[in-house]
C-alpha cells in the first residue's frame, strides 16, 4: 500500500513524460493540462490501492489513458475499430524504395527529412484505438504485457492494434511525404 | 520450417520491441541473414520507431509544472478542490 503523503515525491519527476502524452493524446495544450490535473486527482484519490514497489509509471499511464477515454471519447464519436483496408508490412520502407529506385540509403535520406511536426501529426491523425497503443509502445517504451494491463484488453488485442496502427502511422507519413513532393515540384 | 519473406516481415514489429519466444527470434535472424532484403526491411522499421519515439517528445511549459505541483500539494494537503 503506498502512502498517500509521499504522493507528491513519487509523482513529480514523472510529470514531464505524462504532459508529452498527454499532448499527443488530447493534441492540444490546454486539454493536456485539464487532462493531467484530473488524472493526478483521481491517482491521488486511488493511492491507497497502488501497491508500493509496483510499477507507479505503468499505473498512472493507465489512470491517464481511462480519464482520456471517459472524458474525451463523448467528444470525439470516434468508432471503436476502424476500417483501414488491408494495409501491407513494411508500408513506408516499401513506398519510399519505389519512388527513389534502386538506390540503397534512400529510404532512410527519405526517413532524416521528416521533422518533429511531421511525426506528430501523423501520430495524432490515428484514431485513438491506435494512437493510444502506439503511444505506449514507441513513445513511452512500455511492454506489450504493460500495455495490455494499462489498456484492460488481452495482449493479443495490443499486439494487433499495435500492428495495424503503426501500418496506419506509415501511412500517414507517407501521405505527408507525398504532399511535400508535389507543393516542392510545384514551387 | 521454410521462413518466408512475408512471415519475416510480418513479425518485424515483434521483432524491433523484443517481444519474440527465443525461437522464433532464432528462426527469423537465420532468414534475416540468407535475405537482405528483409534484413533491411526490419532496420528502417525500428529506426522509424526511433524517430517516432524522438519526435513525439513535447517540452512541459515551466508554467504548467508549477500548476501541476501546486495541484500535487494540494491533493497531498487534502485540498481536494472537487470536494
Amino acid at each position: 500500500m503506498a502512502d498517500p503523503a509521499t504522493f507528491e515525491e513519487d509523482v513529480a519527476p514523472l510529470l514531464p513524460q505524462l504532459y508529452s502524452a498527454a499532448r499527443r493524446l488530447t493534441r492540444n495544450p490546454a486539454d493536456s493540462e485539464d487532462l493531467l490535473q484530473e488524472t493526478l486527482l483521481r491517482a491521488y484519490r486511488g493511492y491507497r490501492t497502488f501497491k508500493a514497489g509496483t510499477n507507479l509509471r505503468a499505473w498512472l499511464y493507465r489512470i491517464l489513458t481511462n480519464t482520456f477515454i471517459n472524458r474525451y471519447r463523448q467528444q470525439s464519436r470516434q468508432p471503436a475499430e476502424v476500417e483501414l483496408g488491408e494495409l501491407e508490412d513494411l508500408y513506408l520502407y516499401r513506398r519510399l524504395g519505389q519512388e527513389s529506385g534502386a538506390s540503397r540509403s534512400a529510404e532512410e535520406e527519405a526517413l532524416e527529412r521528416f521533422v518533429d511536426e511531421d511525426v506528430k501529426a501523423a501520430v495524432e491523425s490515428l484514431p485513438e484505438v491506435f494512437r493510444i497503443p502506439v503511444l505506449l509502445a514507441d513513445v513511452e517504451d512500455f511492454s506489450y504485457k504493460e500495455i495490455a494491463r494499462i489498456m484492460e484488453v488481452p495482449i493479443g488485442t495490443v499486439m494487433s492494434r499495435l500492428h495495424r496502427g503503426r501500418k496506419a502511422l506509415e501511412k500517414a507519413l507517407w501521405e505527408i511525404n507525398e504532399r511535400r513532393g508535389t507543393v516542392d515540384s510545384s514551387s | 520450417m521454410k521462413h518466408n519473406c512475408e512471415k519475416a516481415r510480418s513479425l518485424a514489429h515483434r521483432y524491433i520491441d523484443g517481444e519474440m519466444a527465443w525461437y522464433s527470434r532464432v528462426r527469423l535472424e537465420w532468414h534475416l541473414h540468407r535475405c537482405p532484403a528483409c534484413g533491411e526491411g526490419i532496420v528502417f522499421e525500428r529506426r522509424l520507431k526511433q524517430r517516432v519515439h524522438d519526435g513525439c517528445r513535447e517540452e512541459m511549459p515551466i508554467v504548467v509544472y508549477e500548476r501541476l505541483r501546486a495541484a500535487l500539494r494540494e491533493c497531498a494537503r487534502g485540498d481536494d478542490p472537487a470536494r
